[in-house]
């Protein structure tokens, strides 16, 4: 430790330590509550309380838009994501990818799994990095020319805007919607393992496991927590790519606002929001609701 | 070497195919070289044979290949090179499993993760300095005699002479993704020393006169190229030829650094 060595030389054990701890806490905490909080418009169905929406997809919906407002509505929350999510990621990333870059790939010569995990735990860390810039820029800092529609996430209108966000206009599939969404399945699928991985190489690096049977042990459990976030996960996305509809989501969001804030303040919203493409209503519906347009032309043989 | 004539069997021709390079510095080369082979034979007998008739398959004279040996009962680690793509000792390294049939071929090339002195020797000066920068002793010299040491329990010592039997081969560190060759002697301090040096400090760390020396061992461990720059895969103990367990001892090193730094970022220095 003599002074000419650099911040990084002079503080390796501190900071990759801390780059170990934060992947667990706030980062992997952080995706637990996330994952949790969006399948809930799949799980949600269940939920008893649900008591505005008339289907279980809609039930789904409003668990989902009722998490939301909670978070929504929790002080200093900019802060909080300052301090707990983003900072943290960013320190992750860069020391994550500083480090990888010291190591090699030989998983052509040695194929054992752990060798392919330490290859995928690289892999999967800049495809999670890459994705979580994306879903952030897009969904949260409102870059909304990188959504297939032009959308812009508003928590007002949670399923909806984010139905619209990964397929298309009011909730349509579109070409640049197949590829968000294919995005979005890689980018969690790779995250989740990230996470699992770096849950059960976290624990040898601080030395919580230490023989190889509490390795293989501590193995099965951190598999169950990969397991049942990757479910999580896809199902989220299942949720919202599949189950919810669109038209049932704005409804159910809409009513929700009404309750929470009053009549007034839903106008204000809906006035907001009226030019935006994807609050309308989708093309399907639009055309079921227009009036009959009188019987079709007979076809002369 | 003989024919294989008083062996009872047909001698069988393996075709050796051998990565080249006349010094430090100079370009590689392949060259293949037919060899009978006798039952039983090893790696090590085919280069002796070789080095007897320095021909290659194309009837080219050549040199005979250099490589390092000395036991020849795989406890010296000297003779590891890569075999077939994996690392391995070749005193230990026998014909028949690896080519049983006539024709078969088999690959040999240096460690790629140390420099090459000639052929398949390799200088492997950079294991022996990370051992020095661990420590990896017991410190007894003094000008007087010490007595006896103390005494270990059986269950210590069963967890030790696993990890003694080391021979500092670098099969784990040629198998590792995280230890890159460095021909630069002055970066090997900051350079990953592998798992082989990591396990010799926890060797001597639970030895109980090594163990005045743990702190210093835990100082060179914390910083850059130690412990830290492991990547966990796991490759160094599944190709060990002494099944020595270098996971266990790098996660019981990682227990030690976590109590060692909290201990260095609370109580100073």
């Amino acid at each position: 430790m003599t002074d000419g060595q650099g911040f990084l030389q002079r503080h390796y054990h501190l900071l990759r330590r801390l780059h170990s701890l934060a992947g667990v806490v706030p980062i992997g905490a952080f995706m637990i509550i996330h994952l949790t909080t969006n399948s809930s418009v799949v799980w949600g169905a269940l939920n008893g309380r649900a008591h505005i929406a008339e289907s279980a997809a809609g039930r789904g919906i409003e668990t989902f838009q009722h998490e939301v407002h909670f978070i929504n509505n929790l002080p200093l929350l900019l802060l909080t994501e300052i301090g707990v999510l983003w900072l943290p990621i960013a320190f992750h990333a860069i020391l994550g990818v500083a480090f990888a870059l010291t190591g090699s790939n030989n998983v052509s010569r040695y194929g054992y799994q752990g060798n392919k995990r330490y290859a995928l735990q690289r892999l999967t860390g800049y495809i999670g990095f890459l994705f979580i810039v994306y879903h952030v820029a897009t969904l949260r800092w409102g870059w909304s020319f990188l959504t297939p529609a032009g959308t812009t996430w508003s928590h007002y209108y949670a399923a909806s805007t984010l139905a619209a966000a990964l397929k298309g206009a009011a909730g349509q599939w579109s070409v640049a919607g197949v590829i968000v969404s294919i995005g979005y399945f890689i980018g969690v699928s790779a995250l989740v393992f990230h996470f699992a991985n770096g849950l059960w190489t976290a624990a040898i690096t601080w030395g919580l496991t230490i023989s190889q049977a509490a390795q293989r042990r501590w193995g099965y459990v951190c598999s169950c927590v990969g397991a049942v976030l990757m479910l999580a996960g896809w199902s989220a996305l299942a949720g919202f790519l599949f189950v919810a509809d669109y038209d049932e989501a704005v409804q159910i969001e809409e009513r929700m606002v009404e309750q929470m804030y009053g009549h007034e303040y839903l106008l204000e919203l809906k006035e907001k929001f009226a030019d935006r493409p994807e609050i309308g209503r989708s093309a399907v519906r639009q055309a079921a609701t227009r009036p009959y347009p009188g019987p079709a032309p007979l076809i002369e043989e | 070497m003989g024919n294989g004539a008083n062996s009872g069997g047909r001698t069988r021709n393996v075709v050796f195919r051998i990565k080249r390079c006349d010094g430090p510095g100079k370009p590689s080369r392949w060259e293949a070289f037919r060899v009978p082979v006798e039952p039983n034979a090893n790696v090590i007998s085919c280069l002796n044979w070789i080095a007897a008739h320095p021909v290659t398959m194309d009837g080219r004279p050549t040199t005979p290949v250099v490589w390092d040996s000395n036991c020849l009962e795989e406890v010296c680690g000297a003779c590891t090179m890569v075999i077939n793509g994996r690392v391995r000792q070749s005193c230990s390294c026998l014909i028949d499993e690896y080519a049983p049939n006539d024709g078969d071929t088999i690959t040999l090339e240096p460690m790629s993760k140390f420099p090459v002195v000639r052929d398949l020797w390799v200088d492997r000066q950079r294991l022996f300095e990370g051992l020095k920068k661990v420590k990896a002793w017991a410190p007894i010299d003094g000008t007087y005699s010490l007595g006896d040491g103390p005494r270990e329990s059986p269950a210590q010592q069963h967890v030790r002479y696993a990890l003694s039997t080391c021979m500092s081969c670098g099969c784990c560190l040629e198998a590792c993704p995280q230890y890159l060759k460095e021909e630069d002697a002055s970066k090997w301090d900051t350079a990953f020393v592998g798992a082989a040096i990591i396990s010799q400090a926890r060797l001597f760390n639970e030895h109980p006169t090594g163990a005045i020396l743990k702190d210093d061992r835990l100082d060179a461990l914390l910083g850059v190229g130690g412990i830290n720059d492991c990547g966990n895969a796991q490759n160094c103990v599944r190709v060990c030829p002494k099944d020595i367990p270098l996971t266990e001892s790098i996660a019981a090193i990682g227990r030690a650094a976590t109590i060692h730094g909290f201990k260095r970022f609370f109580r100073g220095a």
